[in-house]
């Protein structure tokens, strides 16, 4: 019996190991490369203890300039998306969390469905149309594009977590005076922070991290930090690893920090958000 | 509630549904007219039927990456299936430092792809990446994946596996948890060995959470673009293809809008057949909301 469990400790502590490795590794490699010497990245053999240095930031910073405003395209257009995903998809939640009826089903599951639609699908006609309106090359079009595949989402998160609230403070508001709109803002928002938090973390995560549309959608004026790093790592004369893991570090540790605070948002949106639909 | 006229609902679900709207149906079905009509810069379409689908389905590119996404598809999805229930399994199992070992296995969730093909192009670097330097050590077979189209195959796997493992773990292990202790203590009770409670309890209890699970990452598998530009750009010689990689090149390198366009509805059909698999099982739950 007491063999039985160690072996089954040990068994468990393999297993663990291995997926610290697997989940880790990765990144690990990433951020502890940006800070190794040139000669030391790609050293054979490997070389795991090296002496600091900072100059693939240096280098990064004075040959690069074009990366740090890529991060301040990028925050600009996930801090957008954000916002505008979160109101509308709070508004809609609301009307189908205390509206329910066949036409509001209905439309619901078309949200769901409608979404489920490959984003690269819808390049193909908006490529023409946003140079035809003349608003290529703008934040607006990321902005609209990333609310967008997050609003069905968003809007089926809402639902949930304002389910959970009372209907009686909708009324005992309404009774005080309060407008459709003040009930929503004023009462139901603040008791449904956690939906918000989640639609959030989402959308934030999706936003800072896409490719497909801001390599179609995006030039000069709007190119956003991955699209920059792509463009490190496709480089023909030779791709500068020092300067690529140091924009990649960069660009992912924002992320990374905000996933790990926000991990329990995380995790309830996705499970609300898969199995509520 | 204090009025229910449905003329006030509208300015508050208006928003969400004139982005799907505006974004995305509307331009599919401006996709779906493409694909019927042979058009390029310049010239009037013209409508051709179903032309540009027998074009592409007799396009022996186009087989192949519709062939290597089903792998990639297939391949992918299901081992990353079994992983997260392994993973979904050993958590529930009890685990010291619980939540510290979630955030770790949630991290790849806050990768990009960018930045995740960095980190695996570095890794598997068929000259001096140091999974290739170990793999040698160890006297394992490499990953030769820059000629070997079959290891860049597994590579892009393995890439998308880790990319999208924290989701497909999140959904079992809530599920898992969701499934009361007692059931447990009643086949202990009954003389189950905890392999026999696995096959009749936890399995049969996870299926909801499985087929969601599996159908929301075959529809988002079947998109994959991003790891396979970056990584291989579909090559050596277009055999790593993939249909978005296919899509993109008709319409953005070869201008061939109508052939992209039938690609394109492809996908949505692919995508629109596995989501109805999906809304049948909410179905009922939307259908128990109404009442």
């Amino acid at each position: 019996m007491r063999i039985d469990r160690l072996a089954r400790g040990i068994g468990k502590g393999v297993a663990v190991a291995a997926l610290l490795v697997w989940s880790l590794v990765p990144i690990a490699f990433v951020v502890t490369s940006s800070f190794k010497p040139g000669r030391d990245i790609f050293a054979v053999p490997a070389r795991y203890l090296f002496a600091p240095t900072l100059e693939h930031y240096g280098a990064l910073w004075s040959r690069w300039g074009v990366f740090f405003e890529g991060l301040a395209n990028s925050a600009l257009v996930t801090a957008g998306a954000m916002v505008v995903a979160v109101v509308s998809s709070t508004c809609a939640g609301y009307v189908y969390s205390r509206h329910k009826s066949r036409v509001l089903g209905a439309s619901l599951l078309f949200l769901i469905v409608v979404r489920l639609i490959p984003p690269i699908v819808i390049t193909l006609p908006l490529f023409p149309i946003v140079n035809a309106l003349g608003i290529n090359d703008t934040h607006l079009v990321l902005i609209v594009l990333y609310a967008t595949f997050f609003v069905s989402l968003g809007t089926v998160l809402m639902r949930t977590f304002i389910d959970q609230i009372p209907r009686e403070l909708d009324e005992a508001a309404a009774i005080d005076g309060a407008g459709r709109i003040g009930i929503l803002w004023g009462v139901i928002a603040p008791l449904a922070l956690p939906g918000i938090l989640a639609v959030a973390v989402f959308v934030v995560v999706f936003a800072w991290n896409e490719f497909l549309f801001a390599f179609v959608f995006t030039g000069t004026a709007t190119k956003t930090a991955p699209l920059v790093v792509s463009e490190m790592l496709g480089s023909i004369d030779g791709v500068d690893w020092g300067i690529l893991f140091a924009a990649s570090t960069v660009q992912l540790v924002p992320v990374l920090a905000f996933v790990i605070v926000m991990n329990r948002h995380l995790v309830a949106g996705l499970t609300a958000g898969a199995t509520k639909g | 509630m204090p009025n229910r006229r449905p003329r006030d609902l509208l300015p508050l679900v208006a928003p969400v549904h004139v982005l799907i709207l505006g974004v995305i149906v509307l331009p599919s079905v401006y996709v779906l007219w493409l694909s019927l009509t042979a058009s390029s810069f310049g010239k009037a379409p013209v409508f051709v039927w179903l032309d540009n689908y027998a074009r592409i389905l007799a396009d022996p590119a186009f087989r192949s990456a519709l062939w290597n996404t089903i792998v990639i598809v297939v391949a992918a999805v299901h081992v990353e299936l079994l992983l997260g229930l392994l993973l979904a399994l050993l958590f529930a199992s009890g685990l010291p430092l619980r939540r510290l070992l979630l955030v770790c296995t949630l991290a790849p969730y806050a990768v990009s792809e960018v930045v995740a093909v960095v980190a695996w192009r570095y890794l598997f670097d068929p000259d001096a990446g140091p999974v290739t330097q170990a793999l040698h050590a160890l006297g394992l077979p490499v990953l030769d994946w820059s000629f070997e189209p079959l290891h860049a195959m597994m590579l892009i796997a393995l890439l998308t596996i880790w990319l999208h493992l924290p989701f497909t773990f999140v959904i079992l292990y809530a599920a898992r948890l969701a499934i009361p202790a007692e059931l447990y203590e009643a086949a202990k009770i009954d003389g189950a060995r905890p392999f026999q409670a696995f096959r009749r309890v936890t399995l049969p209890l996870l299926g909801p959470a499985i087929v969601v699970a599996l159908l929301f990452r075959y529809i988002f598998a079947f998109r994959i673009f991003s790891e396979v530009w970056l990584l291989t750009g579909g090559g050596p010689a277009r055999t790593t293809e993939v249909v978005a990689v296919y899509l993109y090149r008709e319409a953005f390198s070869y201008n061939a809008f109508g052939t992209a366009a039938a690609t394109a509805w492809i996908m949505v059909l692919a995508s629109l057949v596995l989501a109805l698999g999906y809304v049948a099982l909410l179905r009922r739950q939307v259908d128990v909301d109404a009442h």
